[in-house]
């Protein structure tokens, strides 16, 4: 061993969770749909570390996180490779005190809330996340790399460096990473949970395979014989997901690439926040103040903005 | 700074783009210089051809990865770097130091405990750790340009010349090219010290190392960088950038 920081980190041990697997995580194709404060309440505990799927901008859980927010969920650990307003918002309502990332942002509150202590981060990159993530889904206790070497990050996160056996060189190696649930909103899924990503994503089936629980959103709700005709297209099979909530505009306030657009307007709304009573304001207003997603696109959103973030989304090329 | 960050890119070469003002940089080089350059994003969008009007906020939005050849996901996206298809990286900073370290995590205090937290690395490590030439983009302020920076958040030579190998980083890879707002510089091959290549025209080499809290070596010829030309400003402000989020405050010349 010649470098390692000195942090504590989220790990398990491989055998532990194929163990989780062979016995808690169910092959049957049930009807797993429910509504978003079941899935929450069920699958969700305070003290569990939680990751997801993209971000605050670009097809973000974003119906799951505030009902988590809503259900005052308390001590989550997030990993949260690109986390933006939802690491605010989780931390300004006091949801999550620890977060690994990443890219930490967006705006002066989170910030602010390091600067303060009320949130630990732990410093892995963008990179070293999904590696640790990947790790976690591939059942091996960590993965080598060549980045994070010679950086700050490796003392602020718990990599290490060891001597490679093979070149004798150093590299780095990050632990694997098995969140209590992951969040994943998506285009398409089916009632087992066969689900279907039209884009990019962060490390969408690499979560679904290292959680112990997986609550997947989705736009629409599709027949499962679609992803048999398909099967390309299948970004994450009905064996990996616990729950399936359908949640047309669970992105909002980000774009749902070729459903809807991003909400500038209302992501300007998050930037601003500053201190704890506009979060406050914010956090009554559109979370607490509402029963639920719907209640919220119907009361704080409304039909009219709905429909014109859909006719902004004139990109389908690539999409169909 | 965007302009010239632009006319640096090679045509038919591959380009791992950093968040922010390096999106700018690309799409303008890609729309006036280099129709053949690939640019890759960390979410996985592999050579998109970004829609106009740049979308401010976003990179992993239908607009940015619009018309890609390849959708993958952040594994395989560093997997390019680290296996070396990436000719070209490009990143912003907070601060850089003379062996173009760059930080972009927090300012003052320690990093438990900071003055000022920022977004961190995001991909900028893998990128600054992987792509063969990595290209730094800051604005051209004394505070900006230390003689160490305060986290190492993406290693550039580390501590001199020979560092990133024994360190581990593949070899052949480091920063190559800082672009300010006032100059543009290179690093000595021997040192791996950060070197004035250029400045904006009107400037001297005097007032562009006034603005520095280190001193740069000087290229034996200093040459001089034109403003941006009419094409460029047209475009950006027109085009990539109409609401002026991007290049609002950006100093796009000395004259102006």
């Amino acid at each position: 061993m010649r470098k390692e920081g000195n942090v504590e980190y989220r790990f398990e041990h491989p055998d532990d969770f194929r163990a989780f697997v062979r016995d808690r995580k169910s092959r049957k194709p049930a009807d797993k749909t429910c509504a978003s404060r079941d899935a929450v309440s069920k699958f969700v505990s305070d003290g569990d570390y939680i990751v997801y799927d993209f971000s605050s901008l670009t097809r973000g859980p974003q119906s799951l996180i505030r009902e988590v927010i809503r259900q005052k969920k308390q001590d989550l650990w997030i990993g949260a490779e690109f986390t933006l307003h939802e690491s605010a918002l989780l931390a300004g309502a006091g949801c999550a005190t620890r977060i690994d990332v990443g890219f930490l942002g967006y705006g002066n509150y989170i910030g602010q809330a390091v600067c303060d202590g009320r949130v630990k981060v732990y410093e892995w990159t963008n990179g070293g996340l999904a590696l640790r993530i990947l790790a976690g889904a591939r059942g091996v206790p960590f993965l080598p790399t060549r980045d994070l070497l010679g950086s700050d990050n490796m003392k602020v996160s718990a990599a290490k460096t060891i001597e490679d056996p093979y070149t004798g060189l150093p590299v780095c190696l990050v632990p694997a990473l098995n969140p209590d649930v992951a969040f994943i909103h998506v285009h398409q899924a089916d009632i087992y949970g066969n689900a279907r990503i039209f884009g990019t994503n962060l490390f969408a089936l690499e979560a679904a395979m290292a959680s112990h629980r997986v609550i997947v959103s989705a736009e629409e709700i599709i027949e499962p014989d679609e992803f048999r005709k398909d099967p390309m297209r299948t970004t994450i099979p009905y064996f990996l997901v616990d729950a399936v909530v359908h949640a047309p505009f669970g992105a909002y306030p980000g774009a749902m690439p070729a459903r809807y657009e991003i909400d500038l307007e209302h992501v300007d709304r998050l930037n601003a926040i500053r201190n704890d009573e506009q979060m406050r304001k914010y956090l009554d207003e559109n979370i607490y103040g509402v029963a639920d997603h719907e209640d919220f696109l119907d009361k704080r959103v409304g039909f009219a903005r709905m429909r014109e973030l859909r006719r902004r989304a004139t990109i389908i090329e690539g999409y169909r | 700074m965007i302009a010239q960050g632009a006319r640096l890119l090679e045509d038919g070469k591959t380009f791992f783009v950093g968040w922010g003002i390096p999106q700018i940089v690309a799409i303008l080089a890609q729309k006036l210089y280099v129709p053949n350059v690939v640019q890759l994003f960390e979410f996985g969008a592999v050579g998109p051809q970004s829609v106009l009007p740049f979308v401010r906020g976003t990179m992993g939005g239908p607009q940015n990865t619009f018309r890609s050849l390849q959708w993958l996901n952040m594994n395989w996206a560093f997997s390019y770097s680290a296996s070396g298809y990436m000719d070209y990286g490009m990143l912003g900073a907070l601060q850089v130091d003379p062996y173009g370290n760059i930080n972009s995590t927090y300012l003052g205090g320690t990093f438990e405990k900071p003055e000022r937290r920022f977004a961190g690395s995001g991909g900028g490590n893998q990128v600054a750790s992987h792509c063969w030439r990595t290209v730094i983009i800051i604005k051209h302020e004394g505070r900006r340009f230390v003689p160490k920076v305060e986290f190492a958040t993406s290693p550039g030579y580390l501590t001199g010349p020979g560092a990133r190998e024994k360190a581990g980083l593949p070899k052949d890879t480091g920063p190559y090219r800082v672009v300010t707002s006032k100059a543009l510089f290179g690093f000595d091959e021997r040192t791996k010290e950060m070197t004035l290549l250029s400045v904006l025209r009107g400037l001297s080499p005097a007032e562009v190392i006034k603005d520095m809290a280190f001193r740069p070596r000087l290229a034996e010829n200093i040459a001089e960088i034109g403003p941006p030309t009419e094409d460029e400003l047209r475009l950006l402000r027109e085009e990539i950038d109409p609401s002026r989020i991007i290049i609002r405050g950006e100093k796009m010349s000395a004259a102006v």
